[in-house]
């Protein structure tokens, strides 16, 4: 499907060519006023979450912000933010400041399905995640300045590390290797919980070592290239690799190494612990604050300890804040939920302009879509309902015109308030829905809205006119009936 | 700090994690971890996190009580 793909702008490669990691991006971004340095002093609570927080507001061009002041922690650095806004989504992949959230839109779309996997494998001791390397005596409190993400959160958490694992039955396939961002709350200096379901790609590797009682090794890759945190969030199927992914999004080579327990991670990280999992132990942990803004409860989950420990000097450690919207965590994923929805539902309906699932991981979405014919937007909507996202996220479904940006609030509220017929409004009551969901009244069930807010269309007539056809009946066709019988068992009329 | 602020589960129970000092190596504050209910704070933060009387008691914590496990070790067996 590359040939399909677009050839990227000369100033997408530029960029995607300078920056390698987290510190290249960090510095790009300062020179586009999209970066700063909070060097007033902070406690790591309740200050870093005010600062994050403020600076989350602005969803268009809140800048990335670096804490190079931390109360307990000095000399270390801290950076929350740096997705944090879509123009720093836009610089990344080669944009002006000013870019509207439509235009990247169409960027993402105009990317995927790249595969050409542009990766550049480099030896360890050349690699600059390998600077410095502990083996024993680990303090992830001491290494990394942590800090409580929200209030009632049950611990610190890690809330960006892209973590690296393989299939323990089949160590050795590298298609195999799933890169994914989980929640990871530390437990104890060198330990912590790593939050995985069944589904994931990770909760199979876990089930499948302590099934087989064989080791489960993994890499947590914290402080990385900005591309990988953007795209290791994508659904893709289990046997592609989430760098080859990545790397192709960017147009540009990513430099990998092999961590010390094996695994395949990124050169140029900021840190990478490397761990395995304590097999058949499970541990409290949450709550947290997940992304619809509300907490997910207290559960028991498995546990990993550290084994080694690879960073940079002067690491930069880069978590997030996630919470009551708006967050980096919607920015960060929002355009990359929309993506897959679109590419689904234009693959049956050319008539599709595009989806914009931004508001909480696609609770609601938007679609502008070119309506043929009466109900004709209905049925993309529900389309819409049968993706693999849209089957436990989207709750709300607004139906909007070709002519309506989706992206553009103000033109959705227009479309709402001038084109909503209450009738074309549609519940599907006791759907399958995100345990989540804060406003569910059993949690994993919920119902369905769709507002069609799409334009007064009159229904297809096409063979409107129809007439019922009155075929031959009665005693002679009952007579010839059985002589069709006969003649087919072989018997004489 | 003698008490869980979730779980009130006492001394014996909580475990000092780590000392962040500043630049001069004076004591800033402290981590601690509760081995009952796997809470860990700092006593430095906000009291509305860390005093138990003053969280909301939704958030309190009883280890006694059966809370849901991800992938049960049990079901292999
Ligand atoms: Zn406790």
């Amino acid at each position: 499907m590359s040939d399909k793909n677009p050839p990227l702008s000369d100033k997408a490669l530029e960029v995607a060519r300078r920056i390698g990691s987290l510190r290249d991006f960090l510095e790009f971004l300062k020179e586009n006023g999209q970066c700063i340095n909070w060097s007033e002093e902070v406690y790591p609570e309740p200050d870093i979450r005010n600062v994050a927080v403020a600076a989350g507001r602005d969803s268009m061009n809140g800048p990335a912000v670096i804490f190079d002041n931390i109360a307990g922690y000095p000399g270390k650095k801290m950076v929350l933010g740096v997705h944090g806004s879509f123009t720093n989504l836009a610089l990344l992949l080669g944009h002006p400041k000013g870019t509207t959230i439509k235009e990247l839109f169409y960027d993402i779309i105009s990317r995927w399905g790249a595969d050409e996997p542009l990766l550049d494998f480099i030896e360890p001791d050349k690699a600059p995640v390998n600077e410095n390397r502990l083996t024993s005596n680990f303090n992830l409190y001491e290494l990394l300045p942590l800090y409580r993400i929200n209030e009632y959160d049950g611990g610190f958490y890690i809330g960006k590390a892209n973590v690296v694992s393989r299939d323990p039955r089949d160590p050795d396939n590298f298609g195999k290797q799933n890169v994914g961002i989980y929640r990871i709350q530390v437990q104890a200096p060198g330990e912590f919980t790593l939050l995985s379901v069944p589904a994931h790609d990770m909760g199979r590797h876990i089930m499948a070592a302590e099934q087989e009682g064989v080791p489960l090794k993994i890499s947590v890759m914290l402080g990385n290239h900005p591309a990988m945190c953007m795209f290791a969030a994508t659904p893709i199927g289990y046997d592609e690799s989430e760098f080859a992914y990545a790397s192709q999004m960017m147009g540009s080579p990513m430099r990998l190494t092999k961590s010390g327990n094996g695994m395949d991670i990124l050169a140029d990280s900021e840190m990478v612990i490397e761990a395995e999992l304590m097999n058949g132990v499970r541990s409290f942990e949450g709550p947290f604050g997940e992304f619809p803004g509300s907490y997910s409860g207290v559960r028991k989950i498995p546990r990993f300890k550290v084994t080694a420990i690879s960073h940079r000097n002067d690491p930069i450690f880069e978590n997030i804040y996630i919470g009551r919207g708006w967050t980096e965590h919607d920015t960060l994923i929002g355009l990359n939920t929309s993506a897959p929805i679109y590419a689904a539902l234009i693959k049956d309906f050319p008539e599709v302009v595009a989806v914009n699932a931004l508001y909480q991981h696609g609770l609601t979405g938007i679609i502008s879509v070119k309506n043929r014919f009466a109900g004709f937007a209905k049925s993309v909507a529900m389309r819409a309902l049968g993706t693999p996202h849209g089957t436990m996220y989207l709750k709300n479904l607004i139906m909007v015109d070709d002519d309506v940006d989706p992206f553009d609030l103000n033109e959705v509220m227009w479309a709402l308030s001038t084109r909503t017929r209450a009738e074309d409004t549609i519940v599907i009551p006791n759907m399958p829905m995100i345990p989540i969901d804060p406003a569910a009244e059993v949690a994993g069930k919920g119902h369905r809205l769709i507002i069609d807010a799409t334009s007064f269309m009159p229904p297809d007539k096409l063979g409107g006119d129809s007439k019922i056809v009155t075929p031959p009946s009665g005693p002679e066709i009952d007579a010839i009936a059985k002589v069709i019988q006969l003649l087919q068992n072989g018997g004489q009329s | 700090m003698s008490t869980c602020p979730r779980c009130q589960a006492e001394e014996n129970k909580i475990r000092t994690e780590h000392k962040g000092l500043n630049a001069k190596g004076e004591l800033v504050w402290t981590i601690f971890n509760c081995e009952s209910c796997a809470f860990t704070w700092r006593d430095s933060e906000p009291a509305r996190t860390i005093d138990y009387n003053l969280r909301e008691e939704f958030f309190r914590v009883d280890p006694e009580k059966p809370y849901p496990v991800i992938m049960p070790p049990a079901q292999y067996k």
